[in-house]
C-alpha cells in the first residue's frame, strides 16, 4: 500500500485543493497556482475566539481565505488530527480542545467530506485512556464521528520523501494513507527541546506506536528535526487548524502552564502556519530547527512570503515563557533579554 | 459476569484476532486470548492462536506483530506466556522448541544505553528491552519480557535481575510510572495506569532492597524534598488503587487489576469495573484485543499464567 510522496515544489493532490480563495484569489491556471504554492502562503488568524462560541465561522472562513478548494473536498476522505499526546483531565491546555474538533468537523461535513478523527498518542499505549482524558471521546460521541486508532491501525510503507534522516522510508496508519487530505489540528505550545511544537511537530502522531514505540523513539534516534521534516514531506497532503485559546508556555509540550490567547489560526501551508504560530509567541522561526529545514522547501517561514489574512500576527504576538535552557535561548535572542 | 461467559465463547469460537474487528490478526492480541481461553479451561480452544503466533516466529525466535509486520520483536515476551501456559495446560510441551528459541531472542535483544545526563532523571546506562531496535529501554517491553523469562525459569538471570534495577529506577517520586521518563530538564513528569500495572507484575516476588529504596537520582528540589515515608513500591500500588476509585478504561484498568493481584490486592469494585469497561468496549470500537485483556483480568487464575509462583527465581 503505497501512495506517491508530496515531493516538496510538485504540484501534488494537496496543491490541486488549493486552489481559490481571497489570500489566493487572483491566482489563475495551474501554472500560477503552483509558484504561488512554492514560494508564497496565506495564513488566517481569528481573535477572541472562545471554546463555546462560533468556531466553525472562523475555520470556515480561514480555509477558504487561504486557498482550499471547497469544491474539491467534497466526496473526500478528511482525517482530523488533533494533538492528544499525553492528555490528563488536570492539564487540559496539553491538548487539542474538543471543540475545535467538533467545529473543523461540521466544516467539513458542510462541505461533503467524509470525516474521521485520528491519533496515536505518542506517550500513552491506552489510547481509549487519551481519549476519555481529553475528552475527546465525549465529542466523538455528540458528533458521531468514526475515530481512528493510528497506533494500532494496518500499515503501508512510503517512501521517505525528504531524505534528511537515514530512515528509507515510513510505515503509515492505513487511515492517513487512504485520507484525501489530513488537517494537522494542533495546540500552539511550546516544546523543551525544540522551542515549539504546531502543525508539522503534531505530525509525529500518525507515526505508529506499534511500529516505532511509545514514545516513538525510532524517531528520536534519527534526529527530531530531521524526522518531522521527513514525515511531513512524505506526507500526500497536510493543512492546518491551531488551536491557539487556551495554550501552553514554559516546560512544553506536557508538562507547561497555561497561557490564554483566544486564536485560531488556520493555513493550507502547514510550514507557514507554524512560522505564524513562532512569531505569535514572540518567537524565532527561523531557529526553530525542523522550520529552518522545512522553509522553501515544505513552504515559505519568511514574514515577507505569508500573506496574513484575518488579523495581522504584529498586534496578537505575546511572549511564551521557554525553559532557561543554551539549545533554546536562540528563539528568544531577538527580545534582549537572556536569563544566563 | 455473563460478559466473561460471552466474551470467552466468542474467543473460543474466533481465538486469532486483531487490535479492531475489521484488522488482520495481530500477535499481542491473539497471545492474550490465547492466555485468557487457557486461564478458563479452555486450551483446546485457544490452539489455533497458540498456532499463529508459531507462525510469525521468525527464523531469529522473534514474534513479530503481525505476518506482514515481523519486526519489531515486543510482543515475543507475550508469546512466550501464551506458549508456557499451553504447555503448562496440556502437559505437553508442544510448544517447547518455539519458546526456546523465542527466550533465545530475548536475552540478545538489548535496548540502547545512553550517555548519563543531567537533563534526565533516570539511569540511561540500565538496559533491559526497547519497542524497537536500535532504541532506549522503555517500562512495558522490559515488563512483558521479565515476566516471560521469570515463567521460562530464568528469574535469576542476569539480563532480568538489570531489568528489575530498570524498572525500579523508573518507578516515580509519587508512585507509579509512565512509559519510562522519571525526570526531563528538571520536570518531574506525571505516571500513567496501564504501564503502572504491568511494571508491578513484573516486579511481583521482588521484595529485597531495590524495590525499598527507589531511585536517587531524582533532581529536582521538590521531589527530593518529599518526606522519605512509604517505598516506591508501594506508592505505586497505592497510587493504582487511588486511580481505579473512578471508572477506568479496557486496557489500564486491566492491567492494574493484574498488577495489584499480584502483590496480594483484590479491590472491592474490581468487578465493576471491568464490566463497565467491557460495556463502553462493546457500545465503541468491540475491539477484540481489549476484550481479551479483560476476559484475561477477570479471570482470579489468570495471575498463574502471567506471574511465576516461585518468585524472582522463576
Amino acid at each position: 500500500m503505497t501512495l506517491p510522496a508530496n515531493q516538496p515544489g510538485n504540484l501534488s493532490r494537496r496543491t490541486l485543493l488549493v486552489g481559490g480563495g481571497i489570500c489566493a484569489g487572483a491566482l489563475f491556471g495551474a501554472g500560477l497556482v503552483r509558484r504561488w504554492f512554492r514560494e508564497r502562503a496565506g495564513v488566517f488568524i481569528a481573535r477572541h475566539q472562545r471554546y463555546d462560541g462560533d468556531l466553525v465561522r472562523p475555520i470556515r472562513d480561514g480555509l477558504v481565505a487561504t486557498g482550499l478548494n471547497v469544491e474539491e473536498v467534497r466526496g473526500k476522505r478528511v482525517l482530523l488530527k488533533p494533538n492528544l499526546v499525553e492528555p490528563t483531565r488536570s492539564a487540559p491546555h496539553m491538548t487539542t480542545h474538543p471543540a475545535v474538533i467538533l467545529a473543523a468537523a461540521e466544516v467539513f461535513r458542510l462541505w461533503g467530506a467524509a470525516v474521521t478523527v485520528g491519533e496515536g498518542p505518542g506517550h500513552l499505549r491506552d489510547t481509549e485512556m487519551a481519549l476519555v482524558e481529553s475528552g475527546v471521546a465525549d465529542a466523538l460521541d455528540s458528533g458521531k464521528l468514526t475515530f481512528a486508532d493510528l497506533n494500532y491501525d494496518e500499515l503501508g510503507f512510503v517512501k521517505n520523501g525528504g531524505r534528511m534522516c537515514k530512515l528509507p522510508g515510513f510505515h503509515f496508519p492505513r487511515a492517513v494513507l487512504e485520507a484525501d487530505l489530513i488537517v494537522s489540528m494542533p495546540k500552539m505550545k511550546t516544546h523543551h527541546w525544540m522551542g515549539v511544537t504546531a502543525a508539522l511537530k503534531n505530525m509525529y502522531g500518525v507515526i505508529p506506536g506499534i511500529k516505532y514505540g511509545w514514545p516513538k523513539n525510532v524517531l528520536h534516534h534519527n534526529g527530531i528535526p530531521e524526522t518531522v521534516y521527513d514525515i511531513n514531506a512524505s506526507l500526500p497532503k497536510t493543512i492546518a487548524i491551531v488551536d491557539g485559546i487556551d495554550c501552553m508556555e514554559g516546560d512544553g509540550p506536557i508538562m507547561g502552564t497555561k497561557k490564554s490567547m483566544g486564536l485560531l489560526v488556520v493555513g493550507t501551508v502547514p510550514a507557514a502556519v507554524d512560522a505564524t504560530v513562532c512569531r505569535l509567541m514572540d518567537l524565532d522561526p527561523a531557529q526553530v530547527p525542523y522550520l529552518q529545514l522545512a522553509a522553501n522547501r515544505l513552504g515559505p517561514i519568511d514574514d515577507s512570503l505569508i500573506s496574513q489574512c484575518g488579523e495581522s500576527w504584529r498586534p496578537l504576538a505575546s511572549p511564551f515563557q521557554i525553559l532557561d535552557k543554551p539549545h533554546l535561548n536562540r528563539l528568544r535572542r531577538h527580545r534582549g533579554v537572556l536569563v544566563s | 459476569m455473563d460478559w466473561l461467559a460471552s466474551t470467552l465463547a466468542s474467543l473460543a469460537a474466533q481465538p486469532v484476532i486483531g487490535y479492531a474487528p475489521a484488522q488482520s490478526p495481530a500477535t499481542e492480541p491473539t497471545a492474550l486470548a490465547a492466555l485468557a481461553l487457557i486461564a478458563a479451561g479452555k486450551a483446546r480452544q485457544a490452539a489455533p492462536a497458540l498456532d499463529f503466533l508459531a507462525s510469525c516466529q521468525g527464523s531469529d525466535g522473534a514474534v513479530g506483530i503481525r505476518h506482514s509486520e515481523p519486526s519489531p520483536g515486543w510482543p515475543t515476551g507475550l508469546a512466550v506466556l501464551a506458549w508456557r501456559a499451553a504447555d503448562d495446560a496440556s502437559s505437553r510441551n508442544a510448544y517447547a522448541a518455539h519458546r526456546r528459541r523465542a527466550v533465545d531472542w530475548i536475552l540478545e535483544a538489548k535496548g540502547t544505553a545512553m550517555p548519563r545526563s543531567p537533563e534526565m532523571g533516570h539511569d540511561t546506562q540500565l538496559v533491559a528491552w526497547s519497542w524497537a531496535d536500535k532504541t532506549h529501554s522503555w517500562i512495558e517491553p522490559t515488563a512483558l519480557n521479565v515476566l516471560a523469562l521469570k515463567r521460562a525459569g530464568l528469574g535469576t538471570h542476569a539480563r532480568v535481575r538489570e531489568a528489575i534495577r530498570l524498572l525500579v529506577d523508573r518507578l516515580l517520586p509519587v508512585g507509579g510510572c509512565n512509559y519510562g521518563n522519571t525526570v526531563v530538564l528538571g520536570q518531574t513528569l506525571r505516571p500513567h495506569v496501564q504501564p503502572t500495572g504491568l511494571a508491578m507484575l513484573a516486579l511481583a516476588g521482588e521484595v529485597g532492597p531495590a524495590c525499598r529504596a527507589g531511585p536517587d537520582q531524582v533532581s529536582d528540589r521538590a521531589a527530593r524534598s518529599r518526606p522519605a515515608a512509604g517505598t516506591y513500591l508501594e506508592r505505586s500500588l497505592a497510587y493504582l488503587q487511588r486511580s481505579l476509585i473512578r471508572p477506568s478504561t479496557a486496557m489500564s484498568g486491566a492491567w492494574a487489576l493484574l498488577g495489584l493481584r499480584a502483590h496480594g490486592i483484590e479491590l472491592a469494585n474490581g468487578a465493576e469495573l471491568l464490566a463497565a469497561a467491557h460495556r463502553r468496549v462493546q457500545a465503541h470500537d468491540r475491539s477484540p484485543h481489549k476484550l481479551a485483556l479483560l476476559a484475561l483480568a477477570a479471570q482470579n487464575n489468570s495471575l498463574a499464567l502471567l506471574v511465576s509462583d516461585r518468585g524472582r527465581a522463576g
